[in-house]
Protein backbone atom coordinates (compact mmCIF):
# COMPACT_ATOMS: atom_id res chain seq x y z
CA UNK A 1 0.00 0.00 0.00
CA UNK A 2 3.04 2.60 0.81
CA UNK A 3 4.83 1.76 -2.34
CA UNK A 4 1.35 2.40 -4.35
CA UNK A 5 0.95 5.78 -2.57
CA UNK A 6 3.44 7.06 -2.83
CA UNK A 7 3.86 6.47 -6.24
CA UNK A 8 0.44 8.12 -6.83
CA UNK A 9 1.55 11.10 -4.92
CA UNK A 10 4.45 11.26 -7.08
CA UNK A 11 2.32 11.13 -9.88
CA UNK A 12 0.50 14.02 -7.91
CA UNK A 13 3.84 15.64 -7.39
CA UNK A 14 4.82 16.47 -11.11
CA UNK A 15 1.56 18.13 -11.98
CA UNK A 16 2.76 20.29 -9.27
CA UNK A 17 6.10 20.92 -10.00
CA UNK A 18 5.06 21.75 -13.83
CA UNK A 19 3.03 24.68 -12.34
CA UNK A 20 5.69 25.54 -10.16
CA UNK A 21 8.35 25.50 -12.47
CA UNK A 22 6.45 27.28 -15.42
CA UNK A 23 5.34 29.95 -13.13
CA UNK A 24 8.68 30.92 -12.10
CA UNK A 25 9.58 30.87 -15.94
CA UNK A 26 7.31 33.16 -17.18
CA UNK A 27 6.56 35.45 -13.70
CA UNK A 28 9.87 36.24 -13.21
CA UNK A 29 10.64 38.42 -16.16
CA UNK A 30 7.19 39.61 -16.54
CA UNK A 31 7.59 40.65 -12.95
CA UNK A 32 10.77 42.37 -13.80
CA UNK A 33 8.73 44.31 -16.40
CA UNK A 34 6.12 45.17 -14.13
CA UNK A 35 8.31 46.36 -11.58
CA UNK A 36 9.99 49.03 -14.47
CA UNK A 37 6.53 49.92 -15.40
CA UNK A 38 5.82 50.83 -12.04
CA UNK A 39 8.60 52.78 -11.65
CA UNK A 40 7.95 54.73 -14.85
CA UNK A 41 8.08 58.44 -14.98
CA UNK A 42 4.35 58.25 -17.33
CA UNK A 43 1.82 58.70 -15.03
CA UNK A 44 -0.50 56.40 -18.04
CA UNK A 45 1.79 53.86 -17.47
CA UNK A 46 2.41 53.39 -13.76
CA UNK A 47 -0.63 54.49 -12.54
CA UNK A 48 -2.82 51.53 -13.94
CA UNK A 49 0.28 49.08 -13.47
CA UNK A 50 0.47 50.08 -9.70
CA UNK A 51 -3.74 49.39 -9.94
CA UNK A 52 -2.83 45.85 -11.10
CA UNK A 53 -0.23 45.31 -8.60
CA UNK A 54 -2.74 46.71 -5.45
CA UNK A 55 -5.76 44.43 -7.11
CA UNK A 56 -3.79 41.16 -7.32
CA UNK A 57 -1.78 41.83 -4.05
CA UNK A 58 -4.74 42.76 -2.01
CA UNK A 59 -6.93 39.59 -3.14
CA UNK A 60 -6.89 35.88 -2.24
CA UNK A 61 -5.30 33.67 -5.31
CA UNK A 62 -8.06 31.40 -4.53
CA UNK A 63 -10.25 33.95 -5.65
CA UNK A 64 -8.07 34.81 -8.53
CA UNK A 65 -8.12 31.55 -9.80
CA UNK A 66 -11.92 30.82 -9.85
CA UNK A 67 -12.47 34.29 -11.29
CA UNK A 68 -9.79 33.27 -14.21
CA UNK A 69 -11.13 29.99 -14.48
CA UNK A 70 -14.59 30.77 -14.89
CA UNK A 71 -14.70 34.53 -15.71
CA UNK A 72 -14.20 34.21 -19.11
CA UNK A 73 -17.47 32.06 -19.97
CA UNK A 74 -19.45 34.36 -17.50
CA UNK A 75 -18.86 38.07 -18.78
CA UNK A 76 -17.78 36.83 -22.93
CA UNK A 77 -19.87 33.47 -23.17
CA UNK A 78 -17.53 30.98 -24.20
CA UNK A 79 -15.01 29.08 -22.09
CA UNK A 80 -11.43 30.65 -23.19
CA UNK A 81 -9.51 28.10 -21.87
CA UNK A 82 -10.30 24.97 -23.87
CA UNK A 83 -11.32 21.70 -22.39
CA UNK A 84 -10.00 18.86 -19.91
CA UNK A 85 -7.20 18.94 -17.54
CA UNK A 86 -5.07 21.22 -20.58
CA UNK A 87 -7.61 23.89 -20.29
CA UNK A 88 -7.37 24.35 -16.37
CA UNK A 89 -4.17 23.98 -16.63
CA UNK A 90 -3.70 26.69 -18.60
CA UNK A 91 -6.20 28.50 -16.38
CA UNK A 92 -3.87 27.77 -12.93
CA UNK A 93 -0.78 28.88 -14.49
CA UNK A 94 -1.98 32.45 -15.60
CA UNK A 95 -3.60 33.10 -12.49
CA UNK A 96 -0.23 31.71 -11.08
CA UNK A 97 1.66 33.79 -12.92
CA UNK A 98 0.04 36.87 -12.85
CA UNK A 99 -0.13 36.92 -9.10
CA UNK A 100 3.39 35.98 -8.82
CA UNK A 101 4.66 38.67 -11.31
CA UNK A 102 2.72 41.76 -9.21
CA UNK A 103 4.93 40.26 -6.25
CA UNK A 104 7.95 39.85 -7.79
CA UNK A 105 7.67 43.21 -9.63
CA UNK A 106 7.53 44.70 -6.14
CA UNK A 107 10.33 42.77 -4.83
CA UNK A 108 12.68 44.02 -8.20
CA UNK A 109 11.18 47.52 -7.30
CA UNK A 110 13.00 47.35 -4.14
CA UNK A 111 15.70 45.81 -4.90
CA UNK A 112 16.34 48.31 -8.18
CA UNK A 113 15.53 51.61 -5.67
CA UNK A 114 17.70 50.33 -3.10
CA UNK A 115 20.70 51.05 -5.44
CA UNK A 116 22.70 53.94 -4.30
CA UNK A 117 22.38 56.96 -7.18
CA UNK A 118 26.33 56.88 -7.44
CA UNK A 119 26.67 53.86 -9.40
CA UNK A 120 24.37 55.40 -11.88
CA UNK A 121 26.19 58.31 -11.88
CA UNK A 122 29.44 56.90 -11.93
CA UNK A 123 28.17 55.05 -15.15
CA UNK A 124 26.85 57.85 -16.98
CA UNK A 125 30.36 59.56 -16.50
CA UNK A 126 31.65 56.72 -17.76
CA UNK A 127 29.44 56.86 -21.04
CA UNK A 128 27.55 53.66 -20.79
CA UNK A 129 24.44 53.66 -21.99
CA UNK A 130 21.49 52.90 -19.88
CA UNK A 131 21.15 49.32 -21.24
CA UNK A 132 24.75 48.64 -20.17
CA UNK A 133 24.71 50.42 -17.00
CA UNK A 134 21.38 48.19 -16.33
CA UNK A 135 23.02 44.67 -17.45
CA UNK A 136 26.46 45.31 -16.37
CA UNK A 137 26.24 47.64 -13.20
CA UNK A 138 22.79 47.03 -11.56
CA UNK A 139 21.41 44.10 -12.31
CA UNK A 140 23.62 41.77 -10.62
CA UNK A 141 23.51 44.58 -7.26
CA UNK A 142 19.93 44.31 -7.87
CA UNK A 143 19.99 40.26 -7.79
CA UNK A 144 22.30 40.01 -5.10
CA UNK A 145 19.93 42.27 -2.72
CA UNK A 146 16.87 40.42 -3.69
CA UNK A 147 17.39 36.89 -3.26
CA UNK A 148 16.40 36.12 0.06
CA UNK A 149 12.98 37.70 -0.32
CA UNK A 150 13.08 36.02 -3.31
CA UNK A 151 13.67 32.53 -1.88
CA UNK A 152 11.14 33.41 0.17
CA UNK A 153 8.24 33.57 -2.36
CA UNK A 154 9.46 30.82 -4.07
CA UNK A 155 9.33 28.32 -1.30
CA UNK A 156 5.79 30.41 -0.91
CA UNK A 157 5.11 29.16 -4.55
CA UNK A 158 5.87 25.57 -3.99
CA UNK A 159 2.85 25.10 -1.75
CA UNK A 160 0.56 27.91 -2.90
CA UNK A 161 0.19 25.50 -6.28
CA UNK A 162 -1.91 23.40 -3.83
CA UNK A 163 -4.81 25.72 -4.21
CA UNK A 164 -4.97 25.47 -7.94
CA UNK A 165 -7.36 22.32 -6.75
CA UNK A 166 -9.96 24.60 -6.53
CA UNK A 167 -10.51 24.70 -10.17
CA UNK A 168 -9.77 20.94 -10.21
CA UNK A 169 -6.16 20.80 -11.16
CA UNK A 170 -4.65 17.69 -10.57
CA UNK A 171 -1.74 18.14 -8.11
CA UNK A 172 -0.24 16.18 -5.35
CA UNK A 173 -3.03 17.24 -2.57
CA UNK A 174 -5.59 16.16 -4.68
CA UNK A 175 -4.09 12.75 -4.99
CA UNK A 176 -3.78 12.32 -1.06
CA UNK A 177 -7.38 12.92 -1.27
CA UNK A 178 -8.76 10.32 -3.37
CA UNK A 179 -7.42 7.86 -0.82
CA UNK A 180 -10.03 8.70 1.51
CA UNK A 181 -12.55 8.04 -0.77
CA UNK A 182 -11.31 5.31 -2.79
CA UNK A 183 -9.66 3.22 0.50
CA UNK A 184 -10.76 5.13 4.11
CA UNK A 185 -7.26 5.95 4.62
CA UNK A 186 -5.96 9.25 5.55
CA UNK A 187 -2.21 9.07 5.95
CA UNK A 188 -1.36 9.44 2.29
CA UNK A 189 -2.92 13.20 2.72
CA UNK A 190 -1.04 13.96 5.25
CA UNK A 191 2.19 11.98 3.92
CA UNK A 192 1.97 14.96 0.82
CA UNK A 193 3.47 17.23 3.33
CA UNK A 194 6.66 15.05 3.42
CA UNK A 195 7.17 16.00 -0.30
CA UNK A 196 6.60 19.43 0.37
CA UNK A 197 8.88 19.78 2.89
CA UNK A 198 11.95 17.83 1.02
CA UNK A 199 11.60 20.25 -2.06
CA UNK A 200 11.14 23.00 -0.09
CA UNK A 201 14.42 21.55 1.79
CA UNK A 202 15.89 21.40 -1.59
CA UNK A 203 15.03 24.79 -3.05
CA UNK A 204 16.73 26.54 0.84
CA UNK A 205 20.09 24.60 0.06
CA UNK A 206 19.60 25.98 -3.76
CA UNK A 207 19.09 29.27 -2.35
CA UNK A 208 21.22 29.36 0.19
CA UNK A 209 24.59 28.31 -2.58
CA UNK A 210 23.26 31.50 -5.03
CA UNK A 211 23.85 33.40 -1.82
CA UNK A 212 26.78 32.14 -1.07
CA UNK A 213 27.70 32.16 -4.45
CA UNK A 214 27.36 36.28 -5.00
CA UNK A 215 29.19 36.53 -1.43
CA UNK A 216 32.41 37.67 -3.58
CA UNK A 217 31.38 41.37 -3.83
CA UNK A 218 29.58 43.43 -1.03
CA UNK B 1 42.94 78.86 -26.86
CA UNK B 2 41.48 78.06 -23.57
CA UNK B 3 40.53 73.89 -22.95
CA UNK B 4 37.39 75.06 -20.87
CA UNK B 5 35.40 78.25 -21.31
CA UNK B 6 32.27 78.84 -18.94
CA UNK B 7 30.31 81.68 -19.47
CA UNK B 8 27.47 82.98 -17.03
CA UNK B 9 26.21 79.57 -16.50
CA UNK B 10 23.35 79.37 -14.29
CA UNK B 11 21.31 76.93 -12.33
CA UNK B 12 18.46 77.16 -9.87
CA UNK B 13 16.72 73.87 -8.49
CA UNK B 14 12.89 74.55 -7.24
CA UNK B 15 13.17 78.05 -8.09
CA UNK B 16 16.47 78.35 -5.40
CA UNK B 17 19.32 79.87 -7.07
CA UNK B 18 22.84 77.65 -6.93
CA UNK B 19 24.37 79.28 -9.37
CA UNK B 20 23.88 82.51 -10.08
CA UNK B 21 26.25 83.56 -13.18
CA UNK B 22 29.76 81.67 -13.43
CA UNK B 23 32.65 82.69 -15.79
CA UNK B 24 35.70 81.35 -15.89
CA UNK B 25 38.37 79.35 -18.22
CA UNK B 26 41.31 77.58 -17.74
CA UNK B 27 44.24 76.54 -20.31
CA UNK B 28 45.32 72.78 -21.01
CA UNK B 29 47.55 71.43 -18.23
CA UNK B 30 46.28 73.39 -15.36
CA UNK B 31 44.83 72.67 -11.98
CA UNK B 32 41.95 74.80 -10.96
CA UNK B 33 40.99 74.35 -7.31
CA UNK B 34 37.38 75.63 -6.71
CA UNK B 35 37.04 76.90 -2.83
CA UNK B 36 33.79 77.71 -0.62
CA UNK B 37 31.41 77.09 1.75
CA UNK B 38 29.18 73.92 1.50
CA UNK B 39 25.62 74.93 -0.07
CA UNK B 40 28.12 77.71 -2.31
CA UNK B 41 27.27 75.65 -5.58
CA UNK B 42 31.06 73.78 -5.95
CA UNK B 43 29.54 70.60 -6.53
CA UNK B 44 26.42 72.14 -8.52
CA UNK B 45 29.14 73.70 -10.56
CA UNK B 46 31.16 70.23 -11.80
CA UNK B 47 27.75 68.41 -12.04
CA UNK B 48 27.14 70.59 -14.42
CA UNK B 49 30.45 70.79 -16.32
CA UNK B 50 29.61 66.89 -16.60
CA UNK B 51 26.16 67.06 -17.66
CA UNK B 52 24.74 65.24 -14.15
CA UNK B 53 22.38 68.75 -13.59
CA UNK B 54 21.43 70.68 -16.88
CA UNK B 55 22.22 73.73 -16.12
CA UNK B 56 19.58 76.86 -17.28
CA UNK B 57 21.73 79.10 -18.87
CA UNK B 58 25.12 80.19 -19.60
CA UNK B 59 27.62 78.45 -22.02
CA UNK B 60 30.49 75.44 -21.76
CA UNK B 61 33.19 75.29 -24.31
CA UNK B 62 35.83 72.74 -24.61
CA UNK B 63 38.44 72.84 -27.13
CA UNK B 64 36.28 75.68 -28.68
CA UNK B 65 33.49 73.33 -29.07
CA UNK B 66 30.30 74.34 -27.70
CA UNK B 67 28.79 71.43 -25.62
CA UNK B 68 26.40 74.32 -24.26
CA UNK B 69 24.60 77.31 -24.88
CA UNK B 70 21.57 77.38 -22.88
CA UNK B 71 19.70 77.17 -25.75
CA UNK B 72 18.80 73.31 -25.63
CA UNK B 73 18.17 72.10 -22.91
CA UNK B 74 17.19 68.21 -22.84
CA UNK B 75 19.92 66.30 -25.18
CA UNK B 76 19.35 62.28 -26.48
CA UNK B 77 21.28 60.36 -24.87
CA UNK B 78 24.03 59.75 -27.05
CA UNK B 79 24.47 63.42 -27.51
CA UNK B 80 24.89 63.55 -23.63
CA UNK B 81 27.43 60.91 -24.14
CA UNK B 82 29.22 62.97 -26.70
CA UNK B 83 29.27 65.41 -24.23
CA UNK B 84 30.30 64.10 -20.90
CA UNK B 85 33.49 62.11 -23.02
CA UNK B 86 35.73 65.05 -22.68
CA UNK B 87 35.20 65.35 -18.43
CA UNK B 88 36.31 62.43 -16.09
CA UNK B 89 34.72 62.99 -12.84
CA UNK B 90 36.23 61.34 -9.32
CA UNK B 91 33.44 61.21 -6.59
CA UNK B 92 33.43 61.82 -2.80
CA UNK B 93 32.01 58.43 -2.31
CA UNK B 94 34.51 57.06 -4.70
CA UNK B 95 31.17 54.96 -5.88
CA UNK B 96 32.99 52.09 -7.38
CA UNK B 97 30.66 49.24 -8.69
CA UNK B 98 31.34 46.35 -6.43
CA UNK B 99 30.94 43.17 -7.93
CA UNK B 100 33.91 44.31 -10.43
CA UNK B 101 37.72 44.26 -9.27
CA UNK B 102 39.94 46.89 -9.45
CA UNK B 103 41.20 46.02 -12.63
CA UNK B 104 37.82 45.59 -14.05
CA UNK B 105 36.28 48.73 -12.89
CA UNK B 106 39.03 50.41 -14.87
CA UNK B 107 38.74 48.44 -17.98
CA UNK B 108 34.96 48.25 -18.18
CA UNK B 109 34.39 51.80 -19.95
CA UNK B 110 37.07 51.58 -22.32
CA UNK B 111 36.21 48.05 -23.37
CA UNK B 112 32.77 49.03 -24.28
CA UNK B 113 33.26 52.67 -25.76
CA UNK B 114 35.83 50.38 -27.90
CA UNK B 115 34.54 47.25 -28.67
CA UNK B 116 36.92 46.65 -31.57
CA UNK B 117 39.89 47.88 -29.52
CA UNK B 118 42.34 44.60 -28.49
CA UNK B 119 41.22 43.68 -24.81
CA UNK B 120 44.79 42.76 -23.93
CA UNK B 121 45.92 46.75 -24.87
CA UNK B 122 42.55 47.98 -22.30
CA UNK B 123 44.06 45.13 -19.80
CA UNK B 124 47.60 46.35 -19.79
CA UNK B 125 47.22 50.36 -19.65
CA UNK B 126 44.67 50.03 -16.98
CA UNK B 127 46.93 47.76 -15.26
CA UNK B 128 49.86 50.63 -15.75
CA UNK B 129 46.98 53.45 -14.50
CA UNK B 130 46.67 51.16 -11.55
CA UNK B 131 50.35 50.95 -11.10
CA UNK B 132 50.61 54.80 -11.39
CA UNK B 133 48.07 55.04 -8.66
CA UNK B 134 50.61 52.87 -6.59
CA UNK B 135 48.18 49.60 -6.51
CA UNK B 136 49.79 47.17 -8.77
CA UNK B 137 49.07 44.27 -5.94
CA UNK B 138 45.53 45.35 -5.92
CA UNK B 139 44.59 44.37 -9.38
CA UNK B 140 42.18 41.49 -8.22
CA UNK B 141 40.93 42.85 -4.99
CA UNK B 142 37.35 43.92 -4.87
CA UNK B 143 36.18 47.29 -3.73
CA UNK B 144 35.08 45.74 -0.37
CA UNK B 145 38.60 44.34 0.19
CA UNK B 146 40.19 48.13 -0.15
CA UNK B 147 40.26 50.84 2.11
CA UNK B 148 38.73 53.98 1.18
CA UNK B 149 41.97 55.90 0.30
CA UNK B 150 42.76 52.66 -2.05
CA UNK B 151 39.10 52.51 -3.47
CA UNK B 152 39.41 56.31 -4.24
CA UNK B 153 42.86 55.57 -6.24
CA UNK B 154 40.85 52.96 -8.74
CA UNK B 155 38.36 55.68 -9.18
CA UNK B 156 41.00 58.04 -10.54
CA UNK B 157 42.53 55.27 -12.21
CA UNK B 158 39.05 54.33 -14.02
CA UNK B 159 38.43 58.18 -14.58
CA UNK B 160 41.52 58.71 -16.35
CA UNK B 161 41.34 55.02 -18.24
CA UNK B 162 39.09 57.26 -21.01
CA UNK B 163 41.53 59.98 -21.28
CA UNK B 164 39.21 62.73 -20.64
CA UNK B 165 40.08 66.24 -21.42
CA UNK B 166 39.47 67.45 -18.15
CA UNK B 167 39.50 65.39 -14.97
CA UNK B 168 37.22 66.56 -12.43
CA UNK B 169 37.20 65.77 -8.52
CA UNK B 170 34.08 66.44 -5.90
CA UNK B 171 35.32 66.70 -2.75
CA UNK B 172 38.08 63.56 -3.11
CA UNK B 173 39.13 63.06 0.27
CA UNK B 174 36.09 64.30 1.84
CA UNK B 175 34.95 60.43 2.91
CA UNK B 176 38.35 59.47 4.10
CA UNK B 177 40.13 59.19 7.49
CA UNK B 178 42.89 61.95 7.54
CA UNK B 179 45.67 59.35 7.28
CA UNK B 180 44.12 58.43 3.90
CA UNK B 181 43.63 61.50 3.12
CA UNK B 182 47.36 62.04 1.91
CA UNK B 183 47.81 58.87 0.01
CA UNK B 184 45.45 60.42 -2.70
CA UNK B 185 46.05 64.23 -2.17
CA UNK B 186 50.00 62.22 -2.64
CA UNK B 187 48.54 61.17 -6.40
CA UNK B 188 46.62 63.76 -7.38
CA UNK B 189 49.83 65.78 -6.62
CA UNK B 190 51.81 63.99 -9.27
CA UNK B 191 48.77 64.35 -11.89
CA UNK B 192 49.03 68.27 -11.65
CA UNK B 193 52.88 67.53 -12.03
CA UNK B 194 52.12 65.97 -15.28
CA UNK B 195 49.92 68.73 -16.24
CA UNK B 196 46.44 66.63 -16.25
CA UNK B 197 44.16 69.22 -16.63
CA UNK B 198 41.63 69.32 -13.14
CA UNK B 199 39.24 71.05 -11.71
CA UNK B 200 39.22 70.39 -8.08
CA UNK B 201 36.61 70.96 -5.30
CA UNK B 202 38.10 70.59 -2.53
CA UNK B 203 38.47 71.65 1.24
CA UNK B 204 42.18 70.84 1.59
CA UNK B 205 43.25 74.73 1.60
CA UNK B 206 47.40 73.64 1.78
CA UNK B 207 46.93 71.16 -0.69
CA UNK B 208 44.48 73.76 -3.09
CA UNK B 209 47.43 76.08 -2.53
CA UNK B 210 50.19 73.51 -3.34
CA UNK B 211 48.70 72.24 -6.21
CA UNK B 212 46.45 74.89 -8.02
CA UNK B 213 47.10 76.82 -10.88
CA UNK B 214 44.19 78.65 -10.47
CA UNK B 215 41.90 78.91 -7.73
CA UNK B 216 37.93 80.16 -7.85
CA UNK B 217 36.52 80.71 -4.24
CA UNK B 218 32.74 80.52 -4.80
CA UNK B 219 30.19 82.20 -2.40
CA UNK B 220 26.26 81.66 -2.56
CA UNK B 221 26.37 80.79 -6.32
CA UNK B 222 28.74 83.25 -7.54
CA UNK B 223 32.57 83.62 -8.14
CA UNK B 224 33.99 86.06 -5.07
CA UNK B 225 37.34 85.88 -5.84
CA UNK B 226 39.15 84.35 -8.55
CA UNK B 227 43.33 84.01 -9.15
CA UNK B 228 46.72 81.55 -8.39
CA UNK B 229 46.93 80.42 -5.19
CA UNK B 230 48.85 83.10 -3.39
CA UNK B 231 46.72 85.75 -4.53
CA UNK B 232 43.22 84.24 -3.18
CA UNK B 233 45.18 81.96 -0.12
CA UNK B 234 47.42 84.33 1.11
CA UNK B 235 46.04 87.69 0.39
CA UNK B 236 42.52 87.98 -0.14
CA UNK B 237 40.67 90.77 -1.03
CA UNK B 238 37.25 89.75 -0.31
CA UNK B 239 35.49 90.21 3.00
CA UNK B 240 33.98 86.31 2.43
CA UNK B 241 37.30 84.75 1.67
CA UNK B 242 38.72 86.22 4.41
CA UNK B 243 36.02 85.13 6.26
CA UNK B 244 36.33 81.68 5.09
CA UNK B 245 39.81 81.34 5.17
CA UNK B 246 40.10 82.23 8.85
CA UNK B 247 38.57 79.06 10.03
CA UNK B 248 41.36 76.83 8.66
Amino acid sequence: MFATVTLALFKGFLGTLKLFSLTLLFSLPLGLLISFGSMSKTAILRLPIRLIIWIIRGTPLMLQLLIIFYGPGIFLGRNIWGSGDSGRFTAALTAFVINYACYFSEIFRGGIQSIPKGQYEAAQVLGLSRTQTFFRIILLQVIKRIVPPISNEVITLVKDTSLARVIAFYEIIWEGERFIKSSGIIWPLFYTGVFYLLFSGLLTLLFGYIEKKLDYFK
Amino acid sequence: MPILEVNNLKKSFDGDSILKGISFDMEKGQTLSILGSSGSGKTTLLRCLNFLEMADDGRIKVNGETLFDGMKTSFSENELRDKRRHFGMVFQQFNLFPQYTALENVTLAPRLANPSKDKIDIERESRMLLTKMGLPDKLNHYPHQLSGGQQQRVAIARALALKPDILCFDEPTSALDPELTGEVLKVIKELALQHTTMIIVTHEIPFARDVSDQIIFLDRGVIAEKGTPSQVIDSPTNERTQKFLANY
